[in-house]
């Protein structure tokens, strides 16, 4: 018996290549985690194994499960043009996490202890994700946080319907119990100052995160029941929850605009309307969240940009002007033009301002770094102050919780780079032999499955929040996770064994094989292109065209030659060596 | 050689009169009409009479099959457009051809719409929109001895006169959700309730539906605030929303419909929408609206054919027929009928 290989581990460039356009969904992730790995996990029923792939990627599985802007499903094959729907990938990573055993081994520091401190301001996404990071790598960590409990956004900006306390503790312990040290209600300017902890550390991390909330500058917009939201949804998670009126206009387009008009309802106003700049179409939250809020009862109103809140302290309405959408620009964004003349008033009582948020001006009295905001460069995160980085939403204005924790890790990354002189982690390709897939092909038209949400409605809006979305039972699970075409898998066709019988081009159920004139390769020596021919005399090769490939095996299986062969690839991370003391 | 090519996607009561006006305006013209149905042009606002067996199936369709040709126009049945290219003046059918044209007027009309608190039940409702629901209305009916319908627009009236010329039990579900296309009030509210009872039928004002569900005798049990109903079948009439999920990525604007100007252009040169899928802005009423109903429909056909041969002519707007209705104006004749 011969033994398995173990995989080939590959730094190449050209394989980093490979990925980025072969396996959408991970290069759609900005923390790139392993989707289609964890997805065959779910399918396995190894749900540890799934929620350990994302652990290592992302930190926060149960939390992304549920509210992660997703990413990688706009990039999935399965949902590109006559392909159907994209695969549930977020709702299979909440599969993972709700499972998955209770006692998931943690991590452990994986170099030797360094003697060298950091400390981390702000306990949000980005911040948590690059202590987790920095403790790994054998660093001293200490996370300041201005509030009284950490999680930053997470906590104090997404309504606990959307995601219970319960799962974000869970996973922030999860983080500390690395040995990081967490000191709360400290605020930057105030109990600490920045020049002070540049004092005491080898190293600061800026993660404060952004939440000075945007002005609309109008008229009225001091009133008593005029709140922003985020201040209105930070009030709410700190179990003080804002009185609202019977009529609430919501101004704003995002996931807050939304959490905050789903949340007045429940806080009992009767009429809560969204009023939007742009349509409906223009939404970049999820198509469930405006499902959902619609079922509940949110009204969601176009084309109109607020020009007055009316009043006399008490506010009585507000005044509109409609907007005319232009044609597409370069990145296929309208320009929204108010149309004069085209003014109208709508009654409310209460108006809630979620416009976005900017962030906080800091103090410090060495200039290099910034006047009132610390600026850095953003591929080192160094600021021109030795010692000082920033990250996450404060560098780059409101992102979302995986783009904060991909920037807290690459962070993290830097700073391990600047003490040590050395990386403590890297990207490889892995690439492994593998079977020609067990996917039946019946399995690429299974039906994407719904997520199971808390019915009848009137149950969502008691005294303590109730999660509406309730996780996919478990075979619902391994039926989603049959969908995914495991785009990890790589097909290629060995040109000099191959006898152009051309019988896989005619099982292949898309265009993904084709006769070529010409292959073109980029610097790297990655496929870039090919110029495809009809005439046979002109043929010069064959390949399968892995971007269009939906991974059926088919060609695999009708080959005579047996020319075609079949090979995991996957980007992962590996740690590298032992630090020592610098 | 023809050197225009007009495409008309929708063979509705507005893309069949946008053919017809375009044909006179544009006599030399290449035109051909695209509908992704296999059906004949028919009449929509007739479905109710052959319903109540007042009219036959042939009577729902006003077109001999060869006014068409008599006509020039080619009409291409059961082709579904999956994309348009506006820019390059292209559209893509589900098969993969593709066609070029000059001139495009989208008239795809509406498909009945099931507001998200009612979407648990769409499976156990009844909507009418296409020949083919009206025979299934038709078979059910004959099953039935009761309905319960759910709306408040015109088709749900009509439907509703219908049901009781088959002398049948109604029960009419009207509330805030489901009123449609009026703005509800209270004295708008007496009006109707009043003038459905007259008619023997059973008015639930304000109720809430809580839930539907098949009994085991093979009736829908209603929930309906705290009152339990059993009826024989569910309509649901709940106003239409416009068929243009395919546009999402051609670069249109969109809303509640394609947005339009009062002249119906698109933005794109040579560009138009109308009928049900048209969400006009027009300057007299400083406003958005949307047309719905028969005779609206076969205006803007007209309008946007004038438009797109190189007339400029303005949508009419009659301030006492829009309404507001779910975040959107409305312009309709209906109320007036009733």
């Amino acid at each position: 018996m011969f033994k398995k290989a173990d995989p080939i581990q590959s730094t190449r460039a050209e394989d980093f290549d490979y990925m980025k356009v072969n396996v959408p969904c991970q290069e759609g992730c900005p923390a790139l985690t392993n989707v289609p790995a964890y997805i065959r996990a779910v399918y396995k029923n190894d749900f540890n194994l799934s929620y350990n792939i994302n652990l290592e990627a992302n930190l926060f599985p149960g939390v992304l499960g549920r509210i992660c802007s997703r990413p990688c499903e706009s990039k999935c094959r399965h949902g590109e043009k006559e392909l159907g729907k994209p695969v549930n990938i977020c709702y299979l990573k909440r599969a993972a996490a709700d499972f998955r055993g209770r006692h998931v081994p943690l991590e452990n520091p994986i170099h030797q202890s360094v003697s060298r401190k950091v400390a981390i301001v702000g306990a949000g996404p980005a911040g948590l994700a690059a202590a987790r990071d920095l403790a790994l790598s054998g660093l001293s960590v200490s996370v300041l946080e201005a509030m009284e409990k950490p999680g930053g956004m997470l906590r104090y900006g997404i309504p606990a319907f959307r995601l219970p306390r319960t799962i974000l503790k869970e996973e922030i312990e999860r983080i500390l119990s690395l040995g990081i040290e967490l000191t709360t209600g400290v605020r930057l300017g105030e109990e600490i100052t920045l020049d002070g902890l540049l004092g005491d550390f080898n190293a600061v991390l800026l993660a404060t995160g952004c939440y000075v909330p945007r002005q609309l500058n109008i008229p009225g917009e001091r009133f008593d029941s005029v709140f922003s939201g985020l201040r209105f949804m930070m009030d709410l998670n700190a179990g003080q929850p804002p009185r609202v009126g019977k009529k609430v206009l919501v101004l704003g387009a995002g996931f807050t605009a939304f959490d905050c008009a789903r949340s007045a309802l429940r806080l009992g106003a009767p009429d809560v309307s969204i009023c939007l700049r742009r349509t409906e179409e223009d939404l970049s939250v999820t198509r469930e969240e405006v499902l959902e809020a619609k079922r509940e009862g949110v009204r969601i109103e176009s084309l109109m940009v607020a020009k007055t809140i009316l009043g006399n302290g008490n506010i009585r309405g507000v005044e509109f002007i409609r907007t005319r959408p232009g044609l597409p620009g370069h990145g296929g964004k309208r320009e929204i033009t108010p149309i004069e003349g085209s003014e109208f008033i709508l009654d409310a009582d209460t108006v809630i301002v979620a416009t976005g948020q900017g962030p906080e001006p800091l103090a410090l009295k060495d200039k290099r770094a910034g006047e009132g905001m610390v600026t850095v460069d953003k591929g080192s995160f160094r600021s021109p102050v030795s010692g000082l980085y920033a990250t996450g939403d404060y560098v780059t204005g409101p992102s979302t919780v995986i783009q904060a924790i991909a920037a807290g890790r690459n962070a993290a990354a830097a700073i391990f780079r600047d003490m040590t002189g050395r990386d403590f982690l890297e990207r490889v390709v892995t690439i492994e032999d593998a079977v020609t897939t067990d996917r039946p092909r019946a399995w690429d038209f299974l039906p994407a499955r719904e997520i199971p949400t808390l019915e009848p409605i009137r149950d969502r809006f008691g005294k303590k929040p109730k999660e509406v979305e309730l996780g996919y039972p478990g075979e619902q699970a391994e039926t989603e996770s049959k969908r995914c075409y495991l785009c990890y898998l790589h097909y290629e066709i060995d040109i000099k064994r191959c006898i152009y019988c051309r019988y896989c081009i005619d099982v292949a159920p898309r265009d993904c094989i084709k006769l070529v004139k010409k292959i073109m390769t980029n610097e790297n020596g990655a496929i870039s292109g090919f110029e495809e021919t009809t005439v046979w005399k002109e043929v010069n090769g064959i390949i399968i065209d892995n971007s269009r490939c939906i991974r059926c095996g088919a060609c695999m299986e009708i080959c005579p030659v047996e020319c075609i062969s079949v090979s995991k690839v996957q980007l992962t991370e590996r740690t590298i060596g032992k630090s020592e003391e610098p | 050689m023809k050197e225009e090519h007009f495409i008309i996607i929708g063979m509705g009561p507005s893309g069949t009169q946008a053919a017809f006006t375009l044909r006179k305006q544009a006599p030399d013209a290449r035109i051909t009409v695209m509908s992704k149905d296999a059906e004949r042009a028919f009449t929509p606002h007739m479905l109710p009479d052959y319903i109540a067996g007042k009219i036959s199936e042939e009577d729902l369709y006003p077109y001999d099959p060869s006014t068409w040709d008599e006509l020039d126009i080619h009409v291409r049945r059961g082709q579904r457009v999956t994309d348009v290219n506006p820019a390059n003046g292209y559209l893509l059918l589900d098969h993969r051809e593709v066609l070029r044209f000059a001139g495009l007027i989208l008239a795809v009309g509406g498909r009945p719409q099931i507001p998200e608190p009612f979407l648990p039940y769409q499976n156990l409702m009844f909507t009418l929109k296409t020949v083919q629901d009206a025979k299934r209305w038709t078979r059910k009916l004959r099953e039935v001895d009761s309905v319960l319908v759910i709306g408040g627009d015109l088709t749900s009236l009509a439907v509703t006169k219908a049901i009781l010329h088959l002398e049948k039990r109604v029960f009419f579900l009207i509330n805030k959700d489901a009123f449609w296309p009026l703005r509800y009030d209270k004295e708008l509210m007496e009006e109707f309730s009043n003038r459905l009872s007259e008619r023997g039928v059973e008015v639930i004002p304000s109720g809430r539906l809580k839930s539907l569900f098949r009994e085991v005798n093979g009736k829908i049990g209603c929930q309906i605030d705290n009152r339990s109903l059993q009826v024989g079948m569910v309509g649901a009439f709940l106003g239409l929303a416009p068929d243009i999920r395919f546009l999402t990525r051609s670069g249109f604007s969109m809303d509640r419909g394609i947005l339009v100007d009062e002249y119906l252009n698109t933005g794109f040169e040579g560009i138009y929408a109308t009928g049900d899928c048209a969400q006009v802005y027009h300057p007299e009423l400083r406003d958005y609206w949307v047309s719905i109903g028969y005779e609206n429909a076969v205006t803007l056909g007209r309008i946007a054919a004038f438009n797109l041969a190189g007339c400029r002519v303005q949508a009419k707007v009659s301030g006492e027929s829009i309404f507001k209705v779910r975040e959107v104006n409305v312009n309709t004749s209906w109320w007036a009928e009733f």
